[in-house]
C-alpha cells in the first residue's frame, strides 16, 4: 500500500519513490504532480502500477508518470518508460490497446463571432459526415492490398488517395508514417476488424470538437503556429479502432510465452514484454507501427470529412471556410528515439501510455518551420471544459525523455458517472452554456461528464511549472460530436 | 452461488467471477462479459437462439480464460450477436472446447474492446473458484 510518506519530494511538482522501496524495482519511480494531484493519485491503484513499471528490464533513469495519472491495467495512464538495449524491452501494455490514440488540431481563418449563427448546422454536418458510435463503419472501401498500403504508409496513403495535403503530413508526428511498419506482422483478425473502420470516430472518450481560442498565453508561439484570439479550431480525438485493439491483444497473448522463454519475472502479466532486439520484440514493433499508421490515416480521413462539413455549413456565409493543420500527436505509442543521458547520446525505446511527445526547440525531427519553436502538444480537456495547446521544451528533453501529459485524467468510474449524471440533462446543461452537443449515446455522454475527470487546468499548470511543456493557448468548446 | 459482481475501476470495467469448479468459473466469466455490456439487462434480442462452437488454446488457465473471453467478443463483433448461455465441454490447462448460445442483436450501447491480464489470477476459495478480470472499454 503506497502512501505519501513513501515519496521523496524532489521539487515542488516532482515526487520520487526510491528504487529501494521494493526489491524488484530496477529504477526509481517519479511522479509529476502538485501536492493535491498526488493526494488524488493515492486514491486508486495508479501509483502501485507506476512502481510496477519500474521493474521492466533495461529501464533507463526512472519510471515516470504525468499529473493526469490514473489507474490503467499494467501501466498507469500517464506512464512513460524508456528502455535501452540489448536487454531493454518493449511492452505492448506500455503502448495500450488503442495504438496511436491521439489528437489532431485543425485551424480555420474565421472567428467564433463570425460563425455563431451556424454552429448548430456545422455540428449537424459533422455528426452526419463523420461516422461515429459503437461498431460504426467508414465510407472508405478497402480491399486487402489497399489496407496493407494504409498499414505501411499511413497518412502518405491518405495523400495519394486525395484525403490529405502535403502540409498536413508536415504537421503530423512522424510525418504521419511510422517507419518500420510491416503489414505481415498484423494478424488477419486485426485486419478484418479494421478494414471497414477507416475514417470512423468510434465511441467512448473519442470526439470531434469545434472550439474557439479563448486565451493566448504565449503570443509569439501562437502567432508562429497560426493561432489567434477567438479563432475557430477543431480537435479530433481517436485512434486505431478495432485493428489496434486486436494487435495489442494478439501480442499481449504471444508475449505470455515470450516472458517465460526470456525468464522475465513481472509483478503483473499485463506488463509482458520481450527484448526489443529479439524477433518477438521486433515483430511487435512492426505491428505497432502498422496500427499507428492506420490511426494516422484514420484521423486524416476524418480531417477530410471535417473540411467537407465546414464547406457545407459555412460556404457563402464566411469568406474562407478552409481548415489548415496545426499538428497531430500520438498519446499511446512506443518510439525509438535518441536522448542525452548522463552526457551521452543514447537510443532508447520510449513508451508513452496516455502521455504525449513534447520535443523542444532544436529537435531535428521537427519540420523546418517548427524547429526553432518546438513541437506543438495538444491536450484535450474533459467535455465542456477547456483544452490546451502547449509547446515542447528543452526541459522535457532533459527530464522526461521529451514527454508531457495527455489530458485531464479520470477520477470517477464510468458506472458511478452514469449513476450521478443523466446524459440528456448534461446535453441540455451544455446547450444552456452555448455548447452544441451531437451524441449517439446518452449513457456514453454521461460517462464523459466533466465531473468524471480531473481539472485539466491543474494538470497543465503542473507541466508548465515543471518546464516539461509550456502553455500556448486555451481552447473552449462550441460544439461536441461523439458516438 | 453468485455468478459475478462488478468492481469499481476508474477508467474501465472490472468484475469478479465465481464458480463451483473451473468450468463453472469460465462459464460465469463469459456470462459477466455480456451481462455488463447489456447494463445488467439482456440486450435487445430479435430472433431464435443460435449455437456456435468455440475452441481456444492457451499456456495456462489464465491465458485460456483471456483467450476464451476474447474469442467470445470477436464472435459478437463479427456476427452482431450476444450470448447468454455457455456450455464448456472440455477444459484442460491448454485447451477449451465449448458451445455457446445466443441471438442476433439490433443494438449495443457499449462493447468491451479487450480483455486484459491485469492482476489476473484464478484462485481457489472455500466455496470454489474466483477470478478478477479487468477489461478495456
Amino acid at each position: 500500500m503506497i502512501t505519501k510518506q513513501n515519496f521523496e519530494r524532489i521539487s515542488d511538482d516532482v515526487w520520487q519513490i526510491p528504487q529501494s522501496f521494493r526489491y524488484d524495482m530496477r529504477a526509481p519511480a517519479r511522479l509529476y504532480a502538485s501536492e493535491d494531484l498526488l493526494e488524488d493519485a493515492l486514491q486508486d491503484d495508479s501509483l502501485n502500477q507506476l512502481v510496477n513499471t519500474a521493474t521492466l528490464p533495461g529501464i533507463v533513469k526512472y519510471a515516470i508518470a504525468m499529473p493526469d495519472i490514473h489507474q490503467g491495467y499494467g501501466f498507469p495512464i500517464g506512464g512513460v518508460v524508456a528502455t535501452q538495449g540489448p536487454d531493454g524491452v518493449i511492452s505492448p501494455g506500455g503502448v495500450g490497446y488503442d495504438i496511436n490514440c491521439g489528437v489532431r488540431l485543425l485551424a480555420s481563418h474565421v472567428s467564433a463571432d463570425e460563425v455563431k449563427s451556424y454552429i448548430k448546422d456545422l455540428a449537424t454536418a459533422l455528426y452526419k459526415n463523420c461516422p461515429s458510435g459503437v461498431g460504426s463503419e467508414g465510407k472508405v472501401a478497402l480491399n486487402a492490398k489497399q489496407l496493407d498500403d494504409v498499414l505501411e504508409n499511413g497518412a502518405e496513403w491518405a495523400r495519394k488517395n486525395g484525403y490529405a495535403r502535403k502540409e498536413d503530413l508536415q504537421r503530423t508526428e512522424e510525418y504521419g508514417r511510422m517507419p518500420g511498419a510491416d503489414a505481415n506482422a498484423v494478424s488477419k483478425r486485426a485486419k478484418d476488424r479494421g478494414r471497414d473502420q477507416l475514417g470512423t470516430l468510434g465511441a467512448g472518450n473519442h470526439f470531434i470538437e469545434v472550439d474557439r481560442v479563448a486565451e493566448i498565453f504565449n503570443a509569439a508561439v501562437a502567432d508562429a503556429l497560426g493561432l489567434f484570439p477567438d479563432q475557430v479550431v477543431v480537435q479530433i480525438h481517436c485512434g486505431s479502432r478495432g485493428l489496434g485493439h486486436q494487435v495489442c491483444t494478439d501480442y499481449v497473448n504471444d508475449f505470455q510465452r515470450a516472458v517465460r522463454e526470456f525468464k522475465i519475472d513481472l509483478p503483473d502479466r499485463e506488463l509482458v514484454c520481450a527484448p526489443l532486439s529479439s524477433p518477438e520484440g521486433q515483430q511487435y514493433f512492426k505491428a505497432m507501427a502498422a496500427a499507428a499508421n492506420f490511426a494516422f490515416a484514420n484521423r486524416q480521413v476524418l480531417a477530410h470529412l471535417i473540411r467537407r462539413s465546414f464547406e457545407q455549413a459555412l460556404a457563402g456565409h464566411v469568406n474562407d471556410c478552409d481548415l489548415h493543420q496545426i499538428y497531430d500527436i500520438a498519446h499511446n505509442m512506443a518510439k525509438l528515439e535518441e536522448h542525452d543521458i548522463d552526457g551521452k547520446r543514447i537510443q532508447v525505446c520510449v513508451h508513452r501510455k496516455g502521455a504525449t511527445r513534447a520535443f523542444g526547440p532544436g529537435s531535428h525531427v521537427l519540420p523546418d518551420d517548427l524547429r526553432t519553436i518546438g513541437q506543438p502538444v495538444l491536450i484535450p480537456g474533459s467535455m465542456g471544459t477547456a483544452s490546451y495547446v502547449l509547446i515542447g521544451t528543452v526541459g522535457s528533453m532533459a527530464q522526461t525523455f521529451g514527454s508531457t501529459c495527455h489530458g485531464a485524467g479520470r477520477v470517477m468510474s464510468r458506472s458511478r458517472a452514469k449513476k450521478q449524471v443523466r446524459g440528456e440533462q448534461l446535453r441540455d446543461e451544455l446547450a444552456s452554456r452555448g455548447i452544441v452537443v451531437r451524441a449517439g449515446s446518452m449513457p456514453g455522454l454521461a460517462e464523459e461528464a466533466p465531473q468524471a475527470y480531473k481539472d485539466v487546468s491543474r494538470v497543465v499548470d503542473v507541466v508548465h511549472r515543471a518546464g516539461i511543456g509550456r502553455k500556448v493557448a486555451r481552447l473552449e468548446p462550441l460544439a461536441v460530436i461523439k458516438g | 452461488m453468485k455468478r459475478f459482481e462488478e468492481i469499481p475501476h476508474t477508467a474501465d470495467w472490472s468484475f469478479r467471477a465465481f464458480g463451483k469448479d473451473l468450468r463453472d468459473l469460465f462459464e460465469n466469466a463469459a456470462f459477466a462479459i455480456f451481462a455488463m455490456e447489456g447494463g445488467g439487462t439482456p440486450s435487445k434480442v430479435t430472433e431464435r437462439e443460435s449455437t456456435r462452437k468455440v475452441d481456444v488454446n492457451g499456456i495456462d488457465y489464465e491465458s485460456l480464460l483471456v483467450n476464451w473471453l476474447t474469442e467470445l467478443l470477436w464472435l459478437q463483433e463479427s456476427n452482431h450477436e450476444t450470448y447468454h448461455r455457455f456450455q464448456i465441454d472440455s477444459l484442460s490447462l491448454t485447451e477449451l472446447r465449448a458451445q455457446i448460445f445466443g441471438a442476433p442483436i439490433t443494438q449495443l450501447d457499449k462493447i468491451i474492446k479487450a480483455v486484459t491480464y491485469h492482476n489476473l489470477k484464478i484462485e481457489q476459495t472455500m466455496d470454489g473458484w474466483e477470478v478478477i478480470v479487468v477489461v478495456d472499454v
